[in-house]
Parts: structure tokens; C-alpha cells; sequence
């Protein structure tokens, strides 16, 4: 830039250009007012129809489900005994209950928590804190997140080859709560890594500032603020491990159990496909069995997310920057 | 792209001994450079501000100082510091223990969100400390000029208290390690006047015991509480003397129009 105006250099670079600043005012004179057509009934009327039609489609997606419920619930509810959850299948309908789908149930939840949660909260740590900003994560971040929805039934191939039949696990307790492990884990790795991106980064900065080591760090600050999240994440996949059914068809979990497992290597059945075994059957005393394991089902899973939403609430207010 | 002929950078020299001694640091995120070949000394037990407009390096520059660009991924640091006569970006240098000596006290204050004594007590305990963990507490906030107001509450969060406290207690928790450097990235720049007066002279007391580098905005602020002055503008150092000549006499055209407020 010259300088010719007996201006410092300073002065010519920030001022210099209000000369044409000036002569592009004169280009942009006013000219005569324009026509304007606010057409407002119609916006107002269109803004009412979109509102409606959103109401609809809410209104459609609750009806689905309070239609689901009730059906259900004329057909089950009369079933539901204390003798219903207490009692082993049966061939007879009348005397069918669901005590090992149950324990089958709670004992592989159980078994996928303990395997899913220290893989998948460790990955998610690696990747967001440790891992740096390269091809190779960008690679894994993207499948991580495909792997979220790969069909279950998927899951139940790969569980059937690599545990059942590779690892030797047979049938087993194990093999399928290593199969569901594989099909939550990257709900938990997401969900994880969302909760640890929300703590603050000044955090995390003020502890390095201190001396910390990225472990210190990540211990004493990062994962206690991203516990709520951490947890809500956990227990949400594990009610999706509670109903899946179609691996554990696949790898060969038993549909008729007149015991309980006793070690990991057992045979056991589970909920899903206790009901879905009883609603094959003919007689329609099966069916009201079924509906009535549905029932029991249902108010699992209600139960369990709803503690995942009062878990959030409660660490979300003690939680605040 | 101001282009301008500024000639050789009005460098001064200050007497020995040294806290930090910059030389021919470059910092680049990806392809812009941030910081460029600049020199610096920080005379031991003196307040040194940096000032210069928005972007002109100055917290970049801070943050290499304790090489907490480190966490910012694209950042790249070439040239030296050093820091009781070795490089801090040597190659057996370990950035943990070289935070442990070398302070921050943040922009936005981030006291952890647990209680007033644990933000205190942290950092001493990660790394060793032997001593009395009550008396380290009250000395701590008491040279914060905080112990007045939270002696009795220790155990409340830290979060609970006002945006000023929350400053003063990050400055507390930055002395309760006793490093020999703090360094200050416009730590006033979220408060009100009266928390700012307040920090302003807590500075003036604590440069007897620690050496502190001071990002600021506000050059009544710089003028207010630093020795020394080092003037920058996009990336490089223009001038660099006692706090009095850069604000009073000026060597460079640069440094005088921005200290009179004609740009900024």
C-alpha cells in the first residue's frame, strides 16, 4: 500500500479505504418504494394447517400404541398370577408360567452389562480423549456409528459362528450375552461419547493446568461430570439387549425350560422368546399366555427406562456450569 | 492483508534473571500462522502483560508458554522456550511437570464443580503434596483475597459462588501449587469493575512471590499492574520494554496508535 497521504503505515492500511467506501454510498441511492404483498391470511392459515397436521401425527403414533396396550392388556391381564411368574412352561397352557424366560432374562442382561459396559464406556473413552484427529479414527467414528444399525439377526450370525461354534461356547448363557454384547456396544460407545463431549473443555484444561496427567484428569473431572449421561446411555441399550430376540433365535437359545441355568456354560431361554414360542402355538390358551408375558415384558422395560430418565434428572441438577 | 513497513521490532532487554526465556517461537494452526519468530524475556518476580488486538497471537503466544497448545490438535510450535534453562519443548521435557511449575488461570473462570476445598486441594494432592492440607487452604485463599468471604463454607461448591469469587478462586487454586509462573489469559475480561479491582491488586501482591504473565484487552489494566509491556500485532512482537516507555514514548508508530485507542 502507498504511502502517499503523509499517513503512518497504520493509519493507511485501516483507514485507507474510506475514499471508495464513500463512492459506492453514491451508487446505492434510493430508489422508488417497491410493491410488497404480505399475503398474511394465507401464511397465518398455512402455519394452522402445519400445526394440525404435526398434532396428527402425534396423535396417530399414541394411538398405535395405546391401541397395542389395551388389546394386550383385555387379553393378559386375567392370566397374570403370582403362579404365571413363578412356574416353569408348561404343555399344558393352564399351568404354563414364565420363571426361567425371567431369570433368563435378568441373568443374560446381567451377564451383557458386565461385558458390554467396561469395553464400550473404554472405547468411548480412547476414541473421545485419547485417540488424535486422524484418517484412520475419522474411519472408525463412521462405522462405529453403522454398526449401530446393522440388523440384529446380523448380530445372531456373527454371535452363532464366532461363539457358539469358534469359541466352543455352544448354546450357552455366555454365548449369548457375548452376542448381545456386540449389538449394544456401539449404542453405549455413542451414547458415551456424546456425555463426554458435553463436559466443558474448561475442565479439563484447568486440571492440565494443575499438573494432571490425562488420566487424573479423565478420572477425578471428565467421567464423574459424564456419568449421568454415561449411565442413561447404558441402561437404555441394555432394555434394547432385554428385547431382542431374533440373535438369540438365531444362536439357539432354548424355547422350552424346565429349569434354571445354574453356571454360564447352561442352556436358558428368555422373555421374547418365551412369548414368541407360546403365540406360534395352535391353542388359544397359549395366546393369552403370551399376551400375558408381554405384559410382564412391557412393564420391564417401562421400569427400566424410567430409571434411566430419573438418573438423568437427578445427576443433571446437582451438574450445572 | 495489511502489508506495512514497521522496520526492526523496538526490542528491550530486561536484566537477569529470567522465569521464561521465548526464542524464535512460531506457533501455525494448519496453514496460518499464529505467532511469528518472536523473542521474549520475563524477568524473574515482574508482571508482564501482552496486549494487541483481537487475534493478534497474544493467548497463542501465552499457551505455548506452558505448552498447553498441546491440546489444541492443529497447533504446531517451533522455536524454544526456556524455563530454568531447559527448552520446554526439549525432547525429555514432560508437559506434566512442566505445568505443575507454570500456572493458568483461564478467560472464563472453571473452577471444577466440587466443593471450595477440593478445588483447592486437588492439584497439591496429584502431585505429592506433604504438608498440612487446612493451612494450605487458608494460605491459598487467603493471598486470593477470598478466604474473608468463603471461611466458612468450604465445603459448598465452588460453582455456587459469584463469577469474581469463581475467578479468585481459580487464581487460589493456581498458588495452592506454588509454581514459580502464572500465566493469566485475560482472567478479568467476564467480571465486573469491583472484581477486577480486586484481582488487579492481588496481582501487585503475589509478583513477590511468583512471576506472572498477563493476557489483556484492557490497556488501563496493563498500564495498572505490569512492569513490563510487550506489544503484538498479527503474530509478531512490535515492541517490548517497561510497562511506562510502551504506553508513554512509544519507539514504533504501530505501538502509538494503538495505545492511544485509534485502532483495536
Amino acid at each position: 500500500m502507498s504511502n502517499t497521504h503523509g499517513m503512518t503505515p497504520i493509519n493507511s492500511a485501516i483507514f485507507g479505504g474510506s475514499l471508495r467506501i464513500q463512492g459506492e454510498k453514491k451508487a446505492l441511492t434510493y430508489q422508488a418504494r417497491a410493491t410488497w404483498q404480505p399475503r398474511h391470511r394465507w401464511r397465518a392459515f398455512s402455519s394452522k394447517l402445519f400445526k394440525i397436521s404435526t398434532f396428527l401425527a402425534t396423535l396417530l403414533a399414541i394411538a398405535a400404541l395405546i391401541y397395542l396396550l389395551h388389546s394386550i392388556a383385555g387379553q393378559g391381564l386375567e392370566r397374570l398370577s403370582w403362579d404365571f411368574i413363578t412356574s416353569f412352561p408348561s404343555r399344558f397352557a393352564a399351568k404354563a408360567g414364565i420363571k426361567a424366560a425371567l431369570w433368563g432374562s435378568a441373568y443374560l442382561t446381567l451377564l451383557t452389562a458386565a461385558i458390554a459396559v467396561p469395553i464400550g464406556v473404554g472405547a468411548a473413552v480412547y476414541l473421545e480423549e485419547f485417540a488424535a484427529d486422524s484418517k484412520l479414527r475419522r474411519f472408525v467414528d463412521i462405522n462405529i456409528a453403522n454398526l449401530a444399525g446393522v440388523p440384529s439377526i446380523v448380530y445372531g450370525m456373527l454371535g452363532l459362528m464366532l461363539f457358539v461354534r469358534l469359541c466352543n461356547f455352544g448354546r450357552s448363557l455366555i454365548a449369548g450375552a457375548a452376542t448381545m454384547s456386540l449389538l449394544i456396544l456401539p449404542i453405549i460407545i455413542v451414547s458415551a461419547r456424546e456425555a463426554l463431549k458435553t463436559v466443558p473443555m474448561g475442565i479439563r484444561h484447568a486440571a492440565f493446568g494443575l499438573g494432571a496427567t490425562k488420566w487424573q484428569t479423565i478420572r477425578a473431572h471428565v467421567l464423574p461430570a459424564a456419568l449421568p449421561g454415561i449411565l442413561s446411555g447404558i441402561i437404555l441399550s441394555l432394555s434394547r439387549a432385554v428385547g431382542e430376540t431374533a440373535p438369540l433365535l438365531m444362536i439357539g437359545a432354548l424355547s422350552y425350560m424346565a429349569f434354571l441355568p445354574e453356571s454360564l456354560q447352561d442352556a436358558f431361554t428368555v422373555l421374547p422368546i418365551q412369548i414368541f414360542n407360546w403365540s406360534t402355538r395352535p391353542q388359544d390358551e397359549f395366546h393369552v399366555a403370551a399376551a400375558a408375558g408381554i405384559i410382564v415384558l412391557l412393564a420391564l422395560l417401562l421400569t427400566v427406562n424410567a430409571l434411566a430418565i430419573l438418573l438423568r434428572m437427578r445427576y443433571q441438577r446437582k451438574a450445572q456450569w | 492483508m495489511v502489508t506495512t513497513n514497521r522496520g526492526q521490532p523496538a526490542l528491550f532487554e530486561p536484566s537477569p534473571p529470567y522465569a521464561l526465556e521465548v526464542n524464535d517461537i512460531n506457533v501455525c494452526y494448519g496453514t496460518s500462522r499464529a505467532v511469528l519468530d518472536l523473542n521474549l524475556k520475563v524477568p524473574e518476580h515482574t508482571i508482564v502483560a501482552l496486549i494487541g488486538p483481537s487475534g493478534c497471537g497474544k493467548s497463542t503466544l501465552l499457551r505455548s508458554m506452558n505448552r498447553m497448545n498441546d491440546f489444541v490438535t492443529a497447533a504446531k510450535v517451533t522455536g524454544e522456550v526456556l524455563f530454568r534453562g531447559s527448552n520446554i519443548y526439549g525432547k525429555d521435557a514432560d508437559p506434566v511437570l512442566l505445568r505443575r511449575q507454570i500456572g493458568m488461570v483461564f478467560q472464563k473462570p472453571n473452577p471444577f464443580p466440587t466443593s471450595i476445598r477440593k478445588n483447592i486441594t486437588w492439584g497439591p494432592s496429584i502431585n505429592g503434596y506433604q504438608g498440612n492440607y487446612d493451612e494450605l487452604i487458608e494460605s491459598s485463599l487467603r493471598r486470593a483475597a477470598l478466604w474473608d468471604e468463603v471461611a466458612g463454607k468450604l465445603g459448598e461448591s465452588g460453582l455456587a459462588l459469584s463469577g469474581g469469587q469463581q475467578q479468585r478462586l481459580c487464581i487460589a487454586r493456581a498458588i495452592a501449587m506454588d509454581p514459580d509462573v502464572i500465566l493469566m489469559d485475560e482472567p478479568c475480561s467476564a467480571l465486573d469493575p469491583g472484581s477486577t479491582l480486586k484481582i488487579e491488586n492481588l496481582l501487585l501482591e503475589l509478583k513477590e512471590r511468583f512471576t506472572i504473565v498477563i493476557v489483556t484487552h484492557n490497556m488501563q489494566q496493563a498500564r495498572r499492574v505490569s512492569d513490563y509491556t510487550a506489544f503484538m500485532y498479527q503474530g509478531e512482537l512490535i515492541e517490548f520494554g517497561p510497562t511506562d516507555g510502551v504506553f508513554e514514548t512509544p519507539k514504533q508508530d504501530l505501538t502509538r496508535d494503538y495505545v492511544s485507542g485509534r485502532f483495536g
